[in-house]
């Protein structure tokens, strides 16, 4: 076949199983939680940061995976407490919180590692011929770990006790807390959880984006998206809508242009939200 | 985001109106107040928030260590300056209301700028000339309105000479070119498109991401892959640069591709990083570690008033800094900072750079240019084109 084609093709895969993991943190928080957190991209930028913190330190790269968790693990507790707790329900009020949350955090950024981009050099570099094709393998390796989280926490979330304790507060919190479920620790941990998705999203992009505080603004976008076309509260939904909004992106910015690809995105987003607001899997 | 641009309410569109009308109707009163005030006040207009803030502190460090200088020697016309920062990584028509106030509050005797195209619009279409106007960074030639000056690199003086260069010592026949969707990228490269054919080149493919989106380049870069280019000419700006030259070396196209790009300065470089920067080569006025005699005393008065905190210089930053010491000459030769007088004064006008000094033709700068290659995260000067002109000179 066609190299072009060919490499075209592993980018949608590419475009698709990255936004899935990208957009996993905030499908945990808005999902389960109905908290609309906006900072999600900044925790994104934090794992980021993460990387380049152990990758100028000298250590190994995978060091990063403990410090990203232990980083977004720690601010997920103290935002839980602080900030999320009082406003569960309230989705506008989360809104505002964590869009207040996302400059306080982007600045703290900013103060500590300055305004200028950072690179990391790539764990895995150079490229490896599959399919008549060369693709980077670094690349490649992401479109196995993607796949391979995401996988395992919709597996994990479906099958395990604590995915059904989510599920029982998720339908119905007070139901859930009659039955012996601590809500409240429970929504804590799936807070915290989503956090540090996000940042562990941020250690798995780090080598291939720009690291500045502004970054996390690129993805929290997307993330929106996949939730608004793929709908909340379930695995099919964010699979189905990464595979959407990231595969119509890819595949229109492939045979046509960039320009068209974004254009693409946001008139699906418009049609999503007005005719079908409860997106593809529509939560029950 | 959408959320960001939320306090854009009917009051506020009903005060930037009203403070047009008043604008309007009150142009005399702006320049008596300004001349009784005893401080010479610039309004600096430099992006302090919004991703291109990245350049907002050695845009205002190089402009302050220029104001300290001049200050020392009596200031200008015998007033010392004082510098007003002002955002302008804030939409077009905020920037607007900014200069407004700037004129009416404040009394500003004179404007600089360094932000994007967009900007400068809106805030020439808002002074109208009243006060100078000194428009400070790399652009795509072509502002003539009244009172206005433009000192950056235009495409004459970026493109024309690295084009020829890459065709003359690299043989390089076929172009790709790639910029983000805004006036500076498309006005450039249709210059750059003259130039090429004026070597014998063809261009391969030419497209154009949004500016401002998330964008991503896996696309784009495989599609160059199939176009086999011999070069790629990059008008990119900020993140779009690092994302598209980090992507474009994952794919292993850095070994056979070269890269051509007109806003990489220090910073980007940066971002791109030691591994991703082979064959890519940047254009510029200005690079920090040029070892001229120059640049050498300009960097020590540099290194001595902000120390080890000392903001990355790079070609947009040093521009604020001659805004600032050609507002001086500007001023002083024209007695004043009347429009006509200003305006008159402009056509030969010299003045110091961090590169050496400089002489206005036609309210645009004719300067030297320097191509670079990338070592690392460094930039190695390769070739020096003297005295290079704007070619893009006002006709009155």
């Amino acid at each position: 076949m066609d190299p072009l084609i060919v490499t075209q093709a592993i980018n949608v895969v590419y475009a698709v199983s990255t936004l899935a993991v990208l957009s996993l943190g905030l499908a945990v928080i808005f999902g389960l939680l109905g908290v609309l957190n906006i900072a999600h991209g900044e925790f994104i930028m934090i794992g980021a940061y993460c990387a380049y913190t152990v990758e100028s330190s000298g250590w190994p790269y995978l060091a990063a995976v403990p410090l990203t968790l232990a980083v977004c693990g720690i601010l997920g507790v103290v935002v839980e407490r602080v900030m999320i707790r009082p406003l569960y329900r309230r989705p506008f009020d989360t809104l505002v919180a964590t869009w207040g949350l996302s400059l306080l955090l982007r600045k703290v950024a900013e103060a500590i590692f300055g305004p200028g981009f950072r690179s990391l050099a790539i764990p895995l570099p150079g490229t490896v011929r599959l399919l008549g094709t060369e693709y980077p393998i670094y690349r490649l390796l992401l479109i196995a770990v993607s796949l391979t989280v995401v996988t395992g926490l919709v597996v994990w979330f479906g099958r395990s006790r604590t995915g059904a304790r989510i599920r029982a507060m998720v339908s119905n919190p007070e139901l859930a807390q009659a039955q012996g479920i601590s809500v409240r620790r429970l929504a804590a941990a799936t807070f915290i959880t989503g956090t540090c998705l996000g940042g562990l999203g941020g250690v798995m992009v780090a080598p291939l984006a720009p690291v500045q505080p502004f970054m996390g603004l690129d993805y929290v976008l997307r993330a929106f998206f996949v939730l608004i076309v793929g709908g909340l509260g379930s695995a099919t939904g964010l699979l189905s809508g990464a595979v959407v909004v990231g595969g119509f992106d890819s595949v229109i910015s492939a045979v046509s242009n960039t320009t068209n690809g974004y254009f693409a995105v946001l008139l699906l987003a418009i049609f999503f939200l007005w005719l079908r607001p409860r997106g593809i899997v529509a939560r029950s | 985001m959408a959320i960001e641009k939320q306090g854009f309410t009917r009051r506020t569109i009903l005060g930037t109106a009203a403070a047009g009308l008043a604008l309007g109707a009150a142009p005399r009163l702006i320049g008596p107040a300004a001349a009784a005030d005893k401080e010479f006040k610039i309004g600096l207009f430099i992006p302090l928030s919004g991703p291109a803030s990245l350049f907002g502190p050695s845009s205002q460090a190089c402009a302050e260590l220029a104001a300290d200088e001049i200050n020392k020697n009596g200031g200008i016309l015998g007033r010392p300056i004082k510098l007003i920062a002002t955002d302008a990584g804030v939409p077009p028509a905020e920037s607007a209301k900014s200069a407004v106030r700037l004129m009416l509050d404040d009394k500003a005797d004179l404007f600089i700028g360094m932000h994007d195209s967009a900007t400068r619009e809106a805030i020439v279409s808002t002074v109208k000339g009243k006060v100078p106007y000194i428009y400070t960074p790399v652009y795509e030639g072509g502002e003539c309105d009244f009172n206005v000056y433009s000192l950056g690199e235009t495409p004459n003086q970026q493109a024309r000479p690295s084009i020829g260069w890459l065709a003359s010592e690299h043989n390089a026949k076929t172009y790709y070119l790639i910029g983000d969707d805004y006036v500076w990228p498309r006005k450039t490269n249709a210059e750059a498109k003259k130039y090429i054919a004026e070597n014998g080149g063809s261009v391969a493919g030419e497209e154009y991401v949004p500016f401002g989106a998330p964008n991503k380049f896996e696309e784009v870069v495989t599609r160059i892959k199939s176009a086999k280019p011999d070069v790629v000419v990059i008008t990119l700006v900020g993140g779009d640069n690092v994302n598209f030259n980090r992507t474009f070396a994952g794919f292993g196209l850095d070994k056979d591709i070269a890269r051509l790009a007109f806003l990489l300065e220090e910073n980007t470089l940066m971002g791109v990083g030691a591994e991703s920067s082979g064959n890519l080569y940047s254009c510029m006025g200005y690079f920090a570690n040029d070892p001229s005699a120059v640049n050498t005393k300009f960097k020590a008065a540099y290194q001595a008033k902000f120390g080890d905190k000392a903001p990355q210089l790079n070609t947009l930053g040093i521009s604020c800094y001659t805004g600032v010491k050609s507002a001086h000459q500007l001023v002083t030769k024209a007695d004043g900072t009347d429009g006509k007088k200003c305006m008159a004064a402009s056509e030969g006008l010299t003045f110091e750079t961090a590169a050496g000094p400089a002489t206005m033709h036609g309210r645009q700068v004719d300067k030297a240019m320097f191509l670079a290659d990338c070592k690392g995260t460094q930039f190695n000067v390769i070739k020096t084109f003297a005295d290079v002109k704007s070619g893009s000179e006002c006709k009155a």
